[in-house]
Order: structure tokens, then C-alpha cells, then sequence
């Protein structure tokens, strides 16, 4: 009996040889050409381009869909796409776009000005996604069609920042989705898994929390930057664990992946056949104080701590692919200076200020929250714990769930001492960034110190209506310099953005203003044996 | 019979109620505001306000669960917040994948842990009932999704002998649906390869999930099998002269078989509540991977729905248990 028990282990480990599947495939192929796998930890749910925007989301709509303008290269730069030039009034408030007149959407009509002004009526009637960006500034009537290829914006008022809207603002086909329209819902239902666009890829499958497939179109109007070598398509590929990410990665099952930890990326770093994107990033980390409640609301005690930071703990982190903040602005963004006194760590300026404050001895506790799950983030908290031990400071460390952040964050007696923030701007306009400062910003995750110096915002506000650029630099120099004084945050460090693909993908293109983890799928390409 | 049968019919519904109920509360007691996730990170508060509005957040919990409860009497799952579609429909979506994984891991704890019961209660204390004891220790021991990550490492990565996660290979286009169990569809259209590619994947999840299931059946199995094997009517059978292979497998096995059943019942909605951990490790695309996915948005009613589900199929597996019980033994009817 034992013998046998012997030889049926030994035949059921012959059997399970028998599973062993030919060597890792390059990348898929079909009849068509290459398909480009790309693994992403984030579902789409709903593709709308006027209903949602997230990082995953976006990468997708930019496939199928095309805007007026779009951000290309480091540093990001607005080119000309569906518009192939414009114009402005010089009050600032009529704003001309000369659209081309050989963009066709995927079902053949062409992409005209009615095409564009259906759209912004529909983003900002909708009143969900990128509304927030114009709505306060254009009302749906303000869109107007000149000619067939010619459109008109008239905003209530002068807003510099206009422009670096636009390539988030993505057009539809009107006709297809009047077709689809149900009870009057501009086409909502039915664009959440369905696409009306002009991109360069059209849709496949659409397999939700599993796989989205895209499709190139073979005569996009704007033609391909890879000519000949256009992939037949690009699948977007849900892979929610970094660990399994790598394993496909290294197994060749993707062929790009945006989810790997600071360790993962140095360790596949050396490994042949895979190649490390490294790039600047322009996503700020914060830690937050509640300005307005607490010790934290005490601007001496908020320096202590500033001081009291090891910065250079914060790049360790991130194994070196990170740097620091040297303004409230990144380095990648227009209007950028290096705040001369922005604080670094130093024990005695801590001491001092910590001895002006209200709790000139220490002997506090302060809460630091941070996303669970960020593991970079309970890493800072951990260097903060033991650098604020100088100062007598006790400090908690309490991961939370982002939705319950969000909640406490939004209201000045639940919002914690400290909190950890990530923010990445929408655009490269320094209003961007400036904004989350003014104080019509409280409620908001990224204004959880409750920051409040009227004379900032009222330069906010300045900056955003002047139309001479120089005037604006000016003012974004002074409104850097005047919140490094105040100090509502200790300002972090720019973690690099990072992906590890295999080395036969070709032309991968980097532009800081995407978000985390987004890729320009357009120009990527696959250099077959 | 019928009687007993009607009042755990009664007593399913009752549950079924409190359960929506009870998970209703708790996810409105947690703080997080769905709306608000669901608007971005931008957004106007008039915005959070329009999404709210057309969710029914914007009215008061009390009232909030008079509507979910009547809609749920109805069938009515709700709408999710952030997938915009019916619960209902993303259920039956899901559901598929979920009932095939737990279907295979079932039936490989089944196959393998009644066996090895078996066979380490026959051979007890020698090499192969120490070996099996330790394997069924760490099987209840070992979380699901650091042993799966550790199959993965192994035999995806290093051995390259299955794929590391997912269904199906991602060009592979799934069997046109019959039950929309990729490996019964592919049987019936005939295409072989899809079924043996859906099986390679399958493997491992399947393995982990069946793990502790496994290890519970066969501990219950070898137990028993130990009690039969010494009770007076195996040792009257061999005195009979029947050979030891015609007692263990015709008349111990049987006997030992009626707890087992037991655990097996029980271990199916077990293992339903453990998709939640094994599909997000394999991102197998079932109810456990959108529970999840659910939750950490605050989507509650998602969340509520596949509690119901899994609710319902442990409720229903263990109706089913005491009937088999009751049907056997009469006493219990009126118990």
C-alpha cells in the first residue's frame, strides 16, 4: 500500500509537469499586429469624459477621445490638436479656436464646432467631472459656433488659467450621443461603457475589473508617430497587487506595469529585458496641520516641527527617486521660484521656536494620519515619531481608510494635528497649486490646514484675472514665499513617477502633468525580433 | 416534514431581512463620504451635492432605509454610486466567476481531503498520518493571501508553469455562455484549449481557496474514521474474514461520511466569505474582488448586496445540511 501511495505522488508530480506552459510570450499578438498589455492597479467604472477623471480613467478617455489642446512633453507644453490655432481678446474673455478640418470621429462624421460646443454644454450642464474647472468662469451659452471649423468662448470674466484646461476637456460625437440619450441624460448611461470619440483607439472589450481593450484605428486622422510600427491595439489590464504586477511583468504576461513598490523598482531594476521609467514628478507631499484648532494652531510650534524634520529621510524613502520641495509650487510647474528659507532640519531654530510657542516644553501628543495601505506615508510618520522626540513630542501614528480621511478632513474640528497629503496639480498653471491656499478651498482633502491669510487669497485672485504673464510671475513669487512663512504644512519632497516595462517597448513618452501611474498611450509602439 | 421545511423557509427570509438590515447600519455608521470620493478631488460642493441628489444620499438614514428595505422586498439591490449601474446586474456579472472558483476548490477538497482522512486514520501514526497532520495544520493555519502570493512566486514566476493571475489569457476570447462557467461552457462549445487554458488558471486560486477546507474535511474524516474503524461492527466484519479494503472503503467510509457531509455544507459558505481575500490576490474577476473593490470606495450598497449574497448561500447550504439531518433522522424534525 505505501509503495503505491509513493508511485501515485510521483505520477501526480509527472502530471503537474505536464502543465508547464512554453516559455514566458513576449506580448500578445494577433492577426492584426502587437498588442500592448499595460497592468494598472484601478478599475475604469465609468469611461464618460465629462462624468469622471482619476489617473486610470483619464488614460483611457485620452486614447478614444481627442480635446482641442494636449499636454505633450517634460516640461508639459500645450500643443495645438483638434484646434490648430487661437486666439484671445485682449481683455481676456473671448477666447477663438480655428479648428482642423480633417478629424473624423470613429463612426466617420467629422469633428466640427458644433461637435465642440455640444461638448462643453454637456460637461458643464452635467455638472460632475471637469466642471469645476470652467464653470465658475463659462456658462454653457458662452460656447458659441462661428463657422463650421471655427469656435467661440466668452467668459464671464478674464481667467488666465483657461487654456490649461482644455486638453481635460474631451469631445463627443453629438450625434451619437443624441442617439443614445435616455429621459434626457445627455447620453450618461450609455457613454459609461460606450465611447463616441475621435482618438487615436477606439474601443474593444469591455470587461469591467478585469480588462479594457483599445483598438488602434488604422487611419487616425492625425496619423501615428510610429507610422508603420502601430500597434494593433493596447489592453489595460486590472492587476490590483504590486506582487503580482512584477510576477507578470517578469513572467512577460504585461508588458508595462505602474504599481511597484520604492523596493520592487530597485530590485527588477538590473534584471535583463526589463527597463525603469524614472521621471520628476509634480504630485506635492504635505504634512498638513490643522491651522485652526489645537497646538498646531500656533505658528511657532508648526516651525519647531518643520525644523525638526530629517529631510533627506524622506528621499531615503523612496530609495533616492524622490526630491525635495523648495516652494509650495513643483519644480515643473510655470511661475516656480526656490523659497530661500524654506525650512530644513535643524535642532536649534527648532528648540527656539518650540520655546516661543504655547507649549514651550514639549510634552504633547499630535496625531498623524496617513492613507493605509501608503506605505511610503507610515514610513514618514515613523521618521517624524523620531524626530520630534528632540522636541519632548509624542506623535500617534494612525492609518486611516482615504474615504474617511477625506470625510475628516473636511471640516476644521475633525481634521486631525497632521496629515499626510499627496496632491497632483490638473494642469501646469500655477493657479493650480496656488488655489488649494485660498481659502475658497476649505472642505477639500488638499486644504485640510485650513489655511487662511486674506492677503494670499487676494492675491490668488489677482494672479488667476491678470493676463500679462509677468504680472502673474510676480504675484506667484510673492504668494510662494508668503506660505513658506506660514508655514500651514511642512513641505515634503516630489516622489518620482515610475514604471518597469519590458525593453522592446518603445516610445514611452513622460509628461509630469498626467497623474500617477497615467501614460500617452498614442506614440507607444512594439519593437518586434 | 413539510412544516419543518416551510418554518426554515420563514426563518431564511427573517434572516435574510436582518442581515440587510444589520449590514445597512454599519455602513452607514462608518464615516466617508461616498458622494464626495465619487465627485473627485475638485469638485464644488454643488457638484457633490448633484451626485448625492440623484443617489438618495441627500435625505435622512431613517429614510434612506425605508427605501432600501422596500426596494429590497421588491428585489431592488439599488444602484451602485460608483459604477452608476444596478447592484443586481453587477451580481449576476460577478457571481459566475465566484461560483466556479468555489465549485472547483469544493471539489478539491473534497477529492483530496476525504482520501487522505482516509488514509492517515487507516495507517494512523505512521510517517503518512504525521506528514498529513502537519499539512492539515498549516491548511487551517496559513492566510490565504500570503500563501498565495507565495504559489505565485513559485509556480508563475519561478517554475513559469501557470499564469499569475487572471481567468483567462488576455487575448483569449471567453466560450460564447451557456452556465457562464468558463470551464463547463468551453466543455460544451467544444473548444478544448480554452478549457484547458481556463484550467491552468483556475489552479491556483482554486488551491488556496480550497486549503483550509480541505484541511478541515480531511481532520473530520480521519477522526471518524478512527472511531468506525474501532467500533464492534468493523471489528465484527473482520472477523467475518472481509478483506481490509472491502471494510475501510464499503462500511467505515459511509459512516464516516455523514459528519464530513456536515463540514462540507458548512465550508461552502466559508469559502464564499473567503473569495474576498483569494480574488484580490489572483484578481479573479468575481463578488468577492467587487466587495472589495466596493468598500474601499464607501459604495455601500455593493457591499450590503454581496453580504446578502453570501448571506443567502450559507443560509441555504445549512437549510440544506438539516434537512439531509432531518431526512435521516426523524427525532430532529420536531426538535
Amino acid at each position: 500500500m505505501m509503495r503505491k501511495l509513493v508511485l501515485s505522488a510521483m505520477a501526480a508530480a509527472l502530471l503537474a509537469g505536464s502543465f508547464m506552459a512554453s516559455p514566458a510570450s513576449a506580448f500578445e499578438r494577433t492577426e492584426d499586429g502587437e498588442i500592448i498589455v499595460f497592468a494598472g492597479r484601478q478599475a475604469i467604472p465609468v469611461l464618460d469624459p465629462h462624468v469622471r477623471y482619476d489617473w486610470s480613467t483619464r488614460m483611457v478617455q485620452q486614447a478614444v477621445y481627442d480635446a482641442l489642446v494636449k499636454y505633450e512633453g517634460d516640461p508639459a507644453e500645450i500643443k495645438p490638436w483638434i484646434a490648430e490655432s487661437w486666439e484671445t481678446s485682449e481683455d481676456g474673455k473671448t477666447w477663438t479656436f480655428k479648428l482642423v478640418e480633417n478629424a473624423k470621429f470613429h463612426n466617420g462624421d467629422p469633428v466640427n464646432a458644433e461637435a465642440v460646443r455640444y461638448s462643453f454644454e454637456r460637461g458643464l450642464k452635467l455638472n460632475k467631472g471637469v466642471a469645476w474647472m470652467l464653470k465658475d468662469f463659462l456658462a454653457p451659452e458662452g460656447v458659441s459656433v462661428v463657422d463650421d471649423y471655427t469656435v467661440k468662448f466668452e467668459l464671464k470674466a478674464p481667467y488666465a488659467p483657461f487654456l490649461s484646461f482644455l486638453p481635460w476637456w474631451f469631445i463627443v460625437n453629438p450625434a451619437e450621443v443624441q442617439a443614445n440619450e435616455v429621459d434626457g441624460d445627455y447620453g450618461e448611461a450609455w457613454l459609461t461603457e460606450n465611447a463616441a470619440g475621435s482618438g487615436p483607439f477606439k474601443l474593444g472589450r469591455w470587461e469591467p475589473n478585469v480588462l479594457y481593450e483599445l483598438q488602434s484605428v488604422a487611419d487616425y486622422w492625425k496619423g501615428w508617430p510610429q507610422g508603420e510600427n502601430r500597434p494593433a491595439g493596447v489592453i489595460y489590464r486590472i492587476i490590483r497587487e504590486p506582487s503580482a504586477q512584477r510576477a507578470s511583468l517578469q513572467r512577460g504576461e504585461v508588458d508595462i506595469v505602474e504599481g511597484l513598490t520604492s523596493d520592487d523598482y530597485v530590485q527588477i531594476a538590473n534584471m535583463p529585458g526589463i527597463e525603469i521609467q524614472n521621471h520628476k514628478g509634480m504630485t506635492t507631499f504635505g504634512i498638513k496641520f490643522n491651522t485652526q484648532q489645537g497646538p498646531t494652531a500656533d505658528i511657532n510650534l508648526r516651525k519647531a516641527i518643520a525644523h525638526a524634520l530629517d529631510y533627506d529621510a524622506l528621499v531615503q524613502i523612496y530609495n533616492g527617486a524622490a526630491s525635495l520641495q523648495t516652494s509650495p509650487l513643483p519644480d515643473g510647474m510655470r511661475g516656480h521660484i526656490d523659497v530661500a528659507d524654506i525650512p530644513r532640519q535643524d535642532l536649534e531654530k527648532a528648540k527656539e521656536y518650540l520655546a516661543k510657542s504655547e507649549h514651550p516644553e514639549g510634552g504633547i501628543t499630535l496625531e498623524y494620519v496617513h492613507v493605509a495601505g501608503l506605505e511610503e506615508a507610515r514610513r514618514i510618520g515613523l521618521v517624524l515619531l523620531d524626530n520630534l522626540k528632540a522636541l519632548n513630542i509624542n506623535v500617534e501614528i494612525k492609518p486611516e481608510q482615504w474615504p474617511n480621511m477625506v470625510a475628516n478632513g473636511s471640516r476644521v474640528e475633525t481634521s486631525p494635528a497632521m496629515t499626510s497629503v499627496y496632491v497632483t496639480p490638473i494642469s501646469t498653471d500655477p493657479d493650480a497649486v496656488a488655489y488649494q491656499y485660498h481659502k475658497n478651498s476649505w472642505g477639500q482633502y488638499y486644504a485640510m490646514a485650513f489655511y487662511d491669510n486674506p492677503e494670499v487669497s487676494k492675491m490668488i485672485d489677482e494672479a488667476r484675472a491678470a493676463t500679462d504673464w509677468d504680472k502673474r510671475a510676480d504675484l506667484y513669487a510673492k504668494i510662494q514665499t508668503q506660505i513658506v512663512a506660514d508655514q500651514p504644512e511642512v513641505f515634503g519632497m516630489l516622489q518620482n513617477r515610475r514604471w518597469a516595462h519590458r525593453d522592446y517597448l518603445k516610445g514611452f513618452q513622460f509628461s509630469p502633468v498626467r497623474f500617477t501611474g497615467e501614460v500617452d498611450l498614442y506614440p507607444l509602439w512594439v519593437e518586434a525580433e | 416534514m413539510l412544516s419543518f421545511t416551510l418554518r426554515k423557509l420563514a426563518a431564511l427570509v427573517g434572516t435574510m431581512l436582518g442581515i440587510a438590515a444589520l449590514t445597512f447600519l454599519i455602513t452607514n455608521v462608518a464615516p466617508g463620504d461616498p458622494a464626495r470620493l465619487v465627485a473627485g478631488p475638485n469638485a464644488t460642493e454643488d457638484m457633490v451635492e448633484t451626485i448625492r441628489v440623484q443617489n438618495g444620499l441627500d435625505k435622512p438614514v431613517t429614510e434612506q432605509f425605508v427605501i432600501y428595505m422596500s426596494d429590497l422586498v421588491r428585489g431592488d439591490l439599488g444602484t451602485s454610486i460608483v459604477t452608476t449601474r444596478p447592484v443586481l446586474d453587477e451580481l449576476l456579472r460577478y457571481a459566475p466567476a465566484t461560483i466556479e472558483l468555489v465549485l472547483v476548490a469544493m471539489a478539491l477538497g473534497i477529492l483530496v481531503g476525504v482520501p487522505m482522512g482516509m488514509l492517515s486514520a487507516v495507517y494512523r501514526n505512521s510517517w503518512f498520518d504525521h506528514a498529513t497532520r502537519i499539512f492539515s495544520i498549516s491548511g487551517v493555519a496559513l492566510p490565504a493571501f500570503w500563501f498565495g502570493i507565495l504559489l505565485q512566486l513559485l509556480f508563475a514566476v519561478q517554475m513559469g508553469w501557470l499564469p499569475v493571475s487572471g481567468r483567462l489569457p488576455l487575448v483569449a476570447l471567453p466560450p460564447e455562455p451557456i452556465t457562464h462557467l468558463l470551464l463547463v461552457d468551453s466543455l460544451l462549445r467544444g473548444q478544448f484549449d480554452t478549457f484547458w487554458t481556463a484550467l491552468k488558471h483556475i489552479i491556483l486560486p482554486a488551491v488556496v481557496l480550497s486549503f483550509p477546507c480541505l484541511a478541515s474535511i480531511l481532520r473530520v474524516n480521519r477522526a471518524e474514521m478512527i472511531e468506525v474503524l474501532s467500533s464492534d461492527h468493523v471489528v465484527a466484519a473482520r472477523a467475518h474474514g472481509l478483506s481490509s479494503r472491502r471494510i475501510v472503503a464499503l462500511y467505515a467510509l459511509k459512516n464516516a461520511m455523514l459528519p464530513t457531509l456536515a463540514m462540507i455544507g458548512l465550508r461552502f459558505g466559508w469559502m464564499l466569505g473567503s473569495t474576498v481575500l483569494v480574488e484580490t490576490v489572483f484578481d479573479w474577476p468575481g463578488i468577492g474582488l467587487y466587495a472589495v473593490s466596493s468598500a474601499l470606495a464607501s459604495d455601500f450598497k455593493p457591499v450590503i448586496g454581496v453580504t446578502l449574497l453570501i448571506g443567502f448561500f450559507f443560509i441555504v447550504a445549512n437549510t440544506i445540511v438539516d434537512l439531509a439531518y432531518a431526512w435521516i433522522d426523524p427525532r430532529l424534525r420536531n426538535a
